[in-house]
């Protein structure tokens, strides 16, 4: 039996993790230093399913992502942007759909479950208008059951000295990583899983140094 | 004089009542799943009575023994069980004695699938004492019976999101909750004997859901009570989230007596642990005698809860009822209530209930533990 009322797709969250990085602490005064970010945030997913009245929905607070940020003249720089974020985390508010999410949905051949991870080597976020959010197109990997493949997210910058902001919202497809739908006497999920992204970064005065993505 | 050890038993026993009772009916609560309405989890649309295979694997998974993983037959034909509900209810009011009551009660829900759309389902109760809504001087409560059916319908469903019943059941109402003490419930037909004869729709698309019905006297209304009306639910979700459900509700209902035309307001709201139900009605009500009286009736109702743990609920409720001359009432009161689903099989919820008349400023208290045991197929 395939249970599994839920689904997750964490992984966008990392990604978006990685544009908090942007704006903000590129334009200090060594704006062509790249800085290291530290990010914390949140990822909520939501899934309909085939009966109109049930919809399930999820949630992590324990998303976490460095990255390096710096100021071009074309925007804001995002660099080495690595965000992970660990299936157990995830949490529908109830505890058997859980499990069921992480057997059916998370689970890889070898039994693993691998923590869901994004990578992307570089982003560029469109200055917005005076006082208002940037926006920051994050193209990379997100790897769920160790798979990686590509994705993009979209998301909204925003700055208040040494602290970012980045909110954004994203859609995965099951189908793309070849998870089947899991479906449960009679309830069967969507394949598009639509996410959330809320994160905040601070920008560390340290330089970072270095191109593997790794902030010192 | 009690000694320490009387009290400490005392002591032990409030303990037990209060930490055990956890609730056994499930709910309009779930909105905090994203459950936004019955249907998902009942095999009756307006809710209540046997649960769909679905529902019985959440039944399962929302309790404290969940067992081995469920394995559920998703293709039975017919779906019953028997469900045994005994509550004890201690009453204390101002300048008056206080008052206990027993209640059991046996229900048997049968929901029993004719065709691929067509179903019938029923619930017949027997009981030994008697539980009718409050008998006020503008309307008279319902007779009540020892052996009570309080749903017999027919059911067309030609999809998830269409169906149409007819029979007797009670009416729709907006918060689904299964209290039916509270104002917005006792004060407008829909106590525990008010089964009228009836024909409903339900409609939903991904953001709406309709409920139209017309009504007819169920037969066991008092002489010049037996009322005939209509009226609706509208629902919407606010957000698209199946977590903001704001709704309204219209009643128009004619009776030899008098007539009844009533608007409301009402909103499930779910926020992961805990959620927020609330709803207000508005009801001008006419009397027909030597002369015709009218007046209006407004109940409010708003109940925050919290799951403790997915078994363990935690309610605080407050309600407010505003009747006018010449029936005026003037009450408001306050409930909090701890339910714990302890298996797919037994429940206990135990709750105290505060209650104020400001016209006549006594105070109204009262203890209620109720344990709801059920077969389960």
């Amino acid at each position: 039996m395939k249970s599994c009322f839920a689904m997750r797709l964490p992984a966008m969250t990392i990604a978006t993790a990685a544009c908090v990085a942007l704006a903000g602490p590129a334009r200090s005064e060594r704006a062509d230093e790249p800085k290291p970010v530290e990010v914390r945030g949140s990822v909520a997913f939501a899934v309909d399913t085939n009966v109109p009245a049930v919809t399930v929905h999820g949630k992590s607070n324990v998303l976490t992502a460095h990255l390096r940020v710096r100021t071009a003249p074309d925007g804001t720089v995002l660099e080495g942007i690595e965000a992970a974020l660990p299936v157990k985390s995830l949490e529908t508010g109830m505890g058997l759909r859980d499990e069921h999410m992480r057997k059916y949905v998370f689970t890889a051949g070898d039994g693993r479950l691998p923590d869901l991870q994004f990578k992307s080597d570089k982003a560029v976020c469109a200055k917005g208008a005076p006082r208002q959010p940037s926006t920051c197109q994050l193209s990379g990997t997100l790897a769920i059951r160790g798979t990686a493949r590509p994705f993009t997210i979209v998301l909204k910058l925003t700055e208040d000295g040494d602290t970012l902001r980045a909110v954004g919202d994203g859609t995965i497809a099951l189908s793309a990583y070849g998870i089947e739908r899991p479906s449960q006497l009679g309830v069967r999920t969507e394949d598009a899983v639509k996410l959330r992204f809320d994160m905040t970064g601070k920008v560390s005065d340290a330089r970072a140094v270095g191109t593997t993505g790794k902030v010192r | 004089m009690r000694g320490p050890n009387t009290r400490a038993t005392l002591l032990g026993a409030i303990a037990l009542v209060v930490l055990s009772a956890a609730s056994a009916s499930a709910l309009p609560t779930m909105i905090r799943l994203g459950y936004a309405d019955c249907a998902a989890c009942h095999i009756a649309a307006q809710g209540g009575g046997p649960l769909n295979a679905y529902g019985r694997g959440i039944d399962i998974a929302q309790s404290l023994r969940i067992g081995e993983d469920p394995t559920i037959d998703d293709n039975r034909r017919v779906t019953q069980d028997l469900r045994l509900v005994v509550q004890e209810q201690g009453t204390w009011t101002s300048g008056a004695a206080g008052v206990n009551f027993f209640r059991p009660r046996l229900m048997y829900r049968n929901a029993t699938a004719i065709s691929n759309a067509l179903r019938f389902s029923a619930t017949v109760t027997a009981e030994s004492a008697h539980a009718p809504r409050p008998a006020l001087g503008y309307e008279p409560a319902a007779r009540s019976s020892t052996i009570f059916v309080n749903t017999a319908l027919i059911h067309y469903k030609s999809s998830a999101a269409f169906e149409l019943a007819v029979g007797r059941d009670q009416l729709p109402s907006g918060v689904n909750v299964p209290d039916l003490a509270f104002y917005t419930k006792s004060r407008n037909r829909l106590g525990y004997y008010d089964a009228p004869t009836q024909f409903k729709m339900y409609w939903g698309a991904s953001r709406y859901h309709i409920t139209p019905f017309v009504y007819a006297p169920g037969g066991n209304e008092p002489a010049g009570e037996r009322e005939s009306g209509a009226g609706s639910l509208a629902e919407v979700d606010v957000l698209g989230n199946h977590r903001t459900i704001a709704g309204v509700t219209f009643q128009r209902g004619t009776a030899r007596n008098g007539d009844r035309r009533m608007v409301g307001a009402y909103a499930r709201l779910g926020f992961g642990p805990w959620g927020i139900l609330a709803e207000h009605d508005v009801t001008d009500r006419t009397r027909n005698g030597p002369a015709v009286v009218a007046f209006r009736q407004t109940a409010s109702y708003a109940h925050v809860f919290w799951a403790v743990r997915e078994w363990l609920v935690a309610s605080g409720i407050g309600e407010r009822l505003r009747v006018e001359a010449p029936f005026a009432e003037s009450l408001n009161a306050g409930k909090v209530e701890l339910a714990a689903r302890l298996s797919n099989q037994a429940t206990i919820v135990a709750g105290t209930r505060f209650e104020r008349n400001v016209l006549t400023e006594r105070w109204a208290r009262s203890v209620t533990v109720q344990v709801a045991l059920k077969t389960v197929q």
